[in-house]
């Protein structure tokens, strides 16, 4: 049933042998074919757009979306959700760009994106232990520490901020280097999407996320050591907005207590567009590659069309509606367990400790 | 009865006290909490979160949620701001933006009820819907000058009164809000479907109605929070009020309102917010800054949410310390039995 | 029907001895033994409430019992839970499979233990060993097909695989047929004989007594909560299994009918809904309690459902009193003069979190606001004494939380509820589900009063015994279709036999 996408022969084989068959699915194919589509519409009609620099500066910030909104696809992915993205970012960047400017040399690199990536995990964890220990439902408790963690970032900011001649050179640098023509922004991307990619594909973490977001009760039932799994999975969210916070550094230069605000709702959007299922269970890393390589893509169009700067938020919001509904739709037609001519499912009398075990969407949240 | 009232009672007495406890703390650290001054400015700053918990409430408690509230706030607020600045009259330029919290409210309703989406989802959209057109509407602009009906509907005091008037309207709207939700059937089936959405559709409430109208209900109450957040501040800007989702959240939850739908009343939710505010007005008086005010919130939630099922689990652990190994094995496998 | 290889020793994979097990009053097992031995299949017979689901729940871990032992190669074993009783080699599946819709078959298979090369899951070995798995049983799904895309008997199979991945020796299936087509349940067979040969011993749960004397070799049944007897199945004719399942009359427990119907009420034709029933039509009449008996699948709840407006049927037509009538709504139905108490109680009769006279008084909640709209709370008060004296419910429990009562009082809580809006046509659902004897006849007692002051009633259930009781007329459903109308007084065995397919009975 599923199909290897139209990639030539041999990376396609090579990328089969890394993460088995049955990677790539038909609708992110066509959601491919839609970003070829109209990146060569835009090219072809919109002298600004292919530009070198408008196309760097796209796939700069293209890049820098879709690392946080990788980490925030695997929560989705588990039927979570992480709200707090944008302000563990922001925490990161100050903190990072700050510590490393006092340590020359090749060490500098290193401490920077493991510092990133293990004070994002950390405040991923401070997610994971409201939701485990309190039972908080994900959307309240990361609305929570979005707050929490906003007023760390002022406190750490202490009402000033980073200014681009405290960044080290090499981090400030980063935004314009490339390694072999291609921009390392770009490089960091795909090296997360490939490794988030194999933990979802080749790992038993990874497996049990998609079990928790595909059918909760039986993953327990099975034996899915939630607790751990729900700790595991929001440290790497947050260890990839971490991530996020380093390149923000590089990309913005300045960091001051706004960093990362109001990227919350970009991320899950990028996500949810991409082709991660809002109702868990489904998706993978390059779902959120792809839906914030087309979300940044149109708003790229409308900014240079004079459509509007403002239509960012409009965009998203819409998009995740859109998404959502069509997911419901399309779920519901294919999810329908096969009628016999003459016969229905029954459930009564019969032991089950399993009530509802198909997934029916989560309506009730 | 008494049992009933018993219940509710408790939730509440616990917020009377903690606010007994925070004027008494606060005013003892600075002595200006409790000056009329203060407490006017406390009262007005709290009038939008109050506003919009309102209108929260109901659609939590049928065990939805709307997150896109302080979307249709900054939308309303800004559509009133911008017709008002081009010379729009000032009552049919607010009559306009109510008109259009109740779309949204609507909007809202029908994806969520009648194409039957998860309503988290849905409303995180139209949060960014409906904040992306104030954006589009007012771009990077910011208007300060508002008609003095405005104004004052916002910032002044009842003629002759230190009250301010805005916070005599959220009276109003609590009482006509609780009178619904507490005294209505309307109210009673908001709370039956929040208890259990299948056992009211079989017993013949008409549960897309009310949660449409519950859908509805926070729209309007934040095009309302939009109108005072004008008045108060004295500013529209695109994307305004956004802060005020978490404490809005956080008063519902406070105030004795289950995230998971089914149980609340609205007085807890004013006391509440009162909470909240006079907390944040403490707070401010020592010197913290309005970030760490939103941490400070930030934390109440937890506490809020985190309290019932901690409590929970401490009974629990004190009953199995002193039961029979008997008993609680029983315990054990009946909750285990109810839990299928 | 062929036997296990005799060279097989026969020492029993799992001993149950003297298993008991209670539900608050109720006693649902009352010291049951039984061996299961390798390389055989067992029937497990019973009617609901026998006890057979308690039973199958004890040897997968999802209950324990409150006394005896289970034995598992002869050694003394607690079975905890679900993952204790799959590591030691019990599996069951289920009518409603346990599966993960977005993965994909091999992933289905073996969930929970994928299997692993240097650390990572190895997805070649994967795909490899169910292609492999499905071969050795002989059956052809694709591996890579995601499982939603799967109906439920090719999800059955699935658990099928998934229990012999995890090395299971004894294999319980739950009604595994009632979902499955004639041509599904033959390759089902041949799968389970195969699955014989190798060893395992299965355990066929069924009210499907062709299938059971086709298939298995031995069968035991259970009769409130003992075990009546064990017996080779080519010893016993099928009469002879339904007389041993239900056995003699349980006394008194059954009010008197009186019978007198009335004019018709209610005439439904050709009340089609594809997929759960087809073509259904009856006539209700005034006062007549219409039992409506069936196995479990055969439509009966969903057609209760079509006239009560949850899932309105797509053809067909319903006329009351002369008048036609389109399910819209439950509050349509109301307020059209129907009332429907469901089967499951808790998720679709009461909202457990709210007192009892708010449930009471849920359904006619409209009238006891005032004019303005309030809700006279003096009045709702009023109104639940009232009908608690009316169910016999105890005045003390007026003021607790549904929740809190047991099955028998929460029933009569919802009666009441349908009490309150003066129903002309009230249909129950396995009315007596869970309750105690006790109550279970003073609902039943109330149930025939109703019919007796001129309501039509209709009773679903699936214990033989109540439905031949209280019934003044009955309908037997089979696979979506009515395929029998009794008058009562008749035979248990009929019934089950119409309800099991055995003999098909004409109008």
């Amino acid at each position: 049933m599923s199909t290897v996408s139209s990639l030539t022969p041999a990376p396609a084989s090579a990328l089969k042998r890394v993460f088995g068959s049955g990677f790539f699915k038909r609708s992110d194919t066509s959601l491919l074919v839609l970003i070829v589509v109209v990146t060569a519409v835009a090219a072809a009609t919109l002298g600004d757009f292919r530009t070198i620099s408008n196309f760097s500066n796209l796939l700069n910030t293209v890049a820098l979306i879709a690392i946080v909104a990788i980490g925030e696809a695997v929560t989705i992915i588990a039927r979570q959700i992480d709200l707090s993205v944008g302000a563990i970012l922001g925490i990161c960047a100050y903190l990072v760009g700050e510590t490393t400017h006092h340590i020359s040399g090749p060490l500098g690199p290193v401490v920077g994106v493991a510092m990133s990536l293990a004070l994002g995990g950390v405040l991923g964890l401070g997610n994971a232990l409201l939701i485990d220990a309190l039972k908080m439902p994900a959307i309240i408790a990361t609305l929570a520490t979005l707050s929490i963690y906003t007023g760390v970032q002022i406190f750490v900011n202490n009402g000033s901020q980073l200014y681009l001649t405290q960044v080290p050179k090499w981090l400030s640098g980063l935004r314009g280097a490339t390694w072999f023509g291609i921009s390392t922004f770009i490089w960091v991307a795909v090296i997360c999407m490939l490794v988030v990619g194999f933990i979802l594909r080749r790992t038993r973490f990874g497996r049990d996320v998609y079990a928790l977001g595909s059918n909760p009760e039986a993953a327990i039932y099975l034996g899915v050591k939630v607790r751990l799994r729900t700790y595991q999975l929001f440290a790497l969210c947050g260890a990839m907005a971490g991530l996020g916070g380093l390149l923000y550094v590089s990309q913005f230069g300045n960091v001051d207590a706004t960093a990362g605000s109001g990227m919350n709702l970009t991320v899950i959007a990028a996500a949810v567009v991409g082709g991660v299922s809002l109702f868990g269970g489904s998706g993978n890393a390059y779902n959120a590659v792809l839906g914030a390589l087309l979300l940044g893509e149109i708003q790229n169009i409308l900014e240079l069309t004079r459509i509007s700067v403002f239509a960012e938020q409009t965009l998203q919001g819409v998009a995740i509606v859109v998404a959502v509904a069509v997911y419901a739709v399309v779920s519901r037609r294919l999810r329908r367990p096969v009628r016999r001519e003459a016969m229905a499912v029954a459930t009564m009398g019969a032991a089950t400790p399993l009530a509802g075990a198909t997934s029916e969407g989560g309506s009730h949240e | 009865m008494n049992r009933l009232r018993h219940a509710v009672v408790r939730w509440e007495s616990g917020l009377v006290l903690l606010i007994i406890l925070v004027m008494v703390l606060g005013q003892w650290a600075d002595g200006d909490l409790l000056s009329s001054f203060n407490l006017q400015t406390t009262a007005l700053n709290s009038v939008v979160l109050l506003c919009l918990a309102l209108g929260l409430a109901p659609v939590i408690m049928t065990s939805d949620i709307d997150l896109s509230v302080v979307g249709t706030l900054a939308l309303v607020g800004v559509v009133i701001g911008d017709l008002t600045a081009h010379g729009t009259n000032t009552w049919l330029a607010i009559g306009i933006g109510l008109a259009i919290s109740l779309v949204c409210g609507l909007i809202n309703g029908l994806l969520v009820v009648l194409f039957d989406l998860p309503a988290l989802a849905v409303t995180l959209g139209t949060m960014g819907a409906y904040t992306g057109v104030s954006f589009l509407i007012l771009k990077g602009l910011a208007i300060s000058t508002f008609p003095s009906v405005i104004v004052s509907m916002g910032s002044s005091n009842v003629t002759g009164t230190q009250i301010p008037f805005a916070v005599v309207l959220l009276i109003v709207f609590a009482a006509i809000l609780s009178f619904i939700l507490h005294g209505t059937v309307f109210g009673k089936s908001v709370f039956a479907i929040g208890g259990s959405r299948k056992a009211a559709l079989f017993s013949g409430i008409a549960v897309n109605r009310v949660r449409i109208t519950t859908f509805v209900i926070s729209g309007l109450m934040a095009g309302i929070a939009g109108l005072l957040f004008l008045g108060n501040y004295q500013t529209a800007q695109a994307g305004m009020g956004a802060s005020e989702l978490l404490p809005a959240v956080t008063a519902v939850i406070l105030g004795g309102v289950s995230a998971y739908g089914g149980t609340g009343t609205i007085p807890g939710v004013v006391l509440a917010a009162a909470l909240l505010a006079l907390l944040q007005s403490a707070l401010g008086l020592h010197n913290f800054s309005g970030e760490g005010q939103t941490m400070a919130i930030g934390f109440l939630l937890i506490i809020a949410i985190g309290l019932p099922p901690l409590s929970q689990k401490y009974k629990d652990w004190k009953r199995r310390r002193s039961a029979s190994p008997v008993t609680v094995a029983n315990a054990v496998l009946s909750s285990s039995e109810e839990g299928k | 029907m062929t036997t296990s290889n005799e060279s097989k020793t026969m020492t029993p994979v799992v001993e149950l001895r003297g298993i008991q097990r209670s539900f608050g009053g109720l006693q649902a097992l009352k010291g049951v033994n039984l061996d299961l031995l390798p390389g055989e299949i067992v029937g497990l017979l019973g009617e609901n409430g026998a006890g057979k689901s308690t039973l199958v729940k004890i040897l997968t871990g999802v209950l324990e019992p409150d006394g005896g032992q289970i034995l598992v190669d002869g050694t003394v074993q607690r079975i905890a839970n679900p993952r204790v009783a799959r590591d030691l080699g019990i599996s069951a599946t289920y009518q409603e499979p346990a599966v993960f819709p977005d993965l994909d078959v091999a992933e289905n298979v073996f969930a929970g233990r994928q299997p692993m090369r240097k650390g990572v899951v190895d997805w070649a070995e994967m795909y490899r060993r169910a292609t492999e798995i499905f071969e050795e049983i002989g059956i052809e799904l694709d591996v890579h097909a995601p499982v939603y895309q799967l109906g439920i008997a090719d999800r059955q199979l699935i658990e099928i695989a998934k229990s012999l991945v995890s090395g299971a020796r004894v294999l319980i299936l739950d009604e595994p047929t009632s979902v499955l087509s004639n041509r599904e349940v033959d390759s089902l067979f041949e799968l389970l004989r195969s699955l014989r040969g190798r060893g395992i011993s299965l355990v066929f749960v069924s009210h499907k007594l062709d299938e059971v004397t086709a298939l298995t070799d031995r069968v035991v049944v259970l009769r409130d909560g003992v075990l009546i007897t064990e017996r080779p199945t080519a010893e016993l004719t099928i009469p002879e299994m339904v007389r041993m399942m239900c056995g003699r009359d349980v006394g008194d427990l059954y009010p008197e009918i009186t019978r007198n119907s009335g004019e018709v009420i209610m005439e439904v034709k050709d009340l089609t809904r594809p997929g759960y029933f087809q073509n259904v039509s009856f006539v209700l009449r005034r006062g007549e309690i219409l039992g409506l008996a069936g196995l479990v699948g055969a439509g009966r709840t969903e057609l209760a459902e079509a006239i009560f407006g949850i899932t309105p049927a797509e053809s067909g037509s319903i006329t009351i009193e002369g008048h036609p009538y389109t399910a819209q709504s439950p509050r349509h139905a109301i307020r059209c003069g129907i009332a429907y108490l469901p089967e499951d109680r808790l998720g679709n009769g009461l909202v457990s979190g709210m007192r009892v006279p708010l449930n009471m008084t849920m359904s006619v909640w409209g009238s006891i606001a005032n004019r303005f709209g309030r809700f006279r709370t003096r009045v709702m008060y009023r109104q639940a004494s009232d009908l608690a004296e009316r169910v016999q419910l105890q005045a003390g429990r007026l003021d607790q939380l549904t929740s809190s009562l047991s099955g028998g009082n929460q029933q009569k809580v919802v009666l009441g509820k349908w009490l309150a809006t003066e129903p002309r046509i009230l249909i129950l659902d396995e009315p007596t589900h869970g309750i105690d004897v006790g109550t279970k006849a003073e609902v039943l007692g109330m149930v025939a009063e109703l019919a007796k002051s001129g309501v039509a009633v209709i009773i679903i259930s699936s214990e033989l015994e109540e439905v031949r009781a209280m019934s003044t007329r009955l309908l037997v459903m089979r696979e979506g279709s009515v395929v029998a109308e009794f008058a009562t007084p008749i035979d248990s065995h009929l019934i089950l036999e119409a309800a099991s397919g055995v003999v098909k009975v004409g109008q």
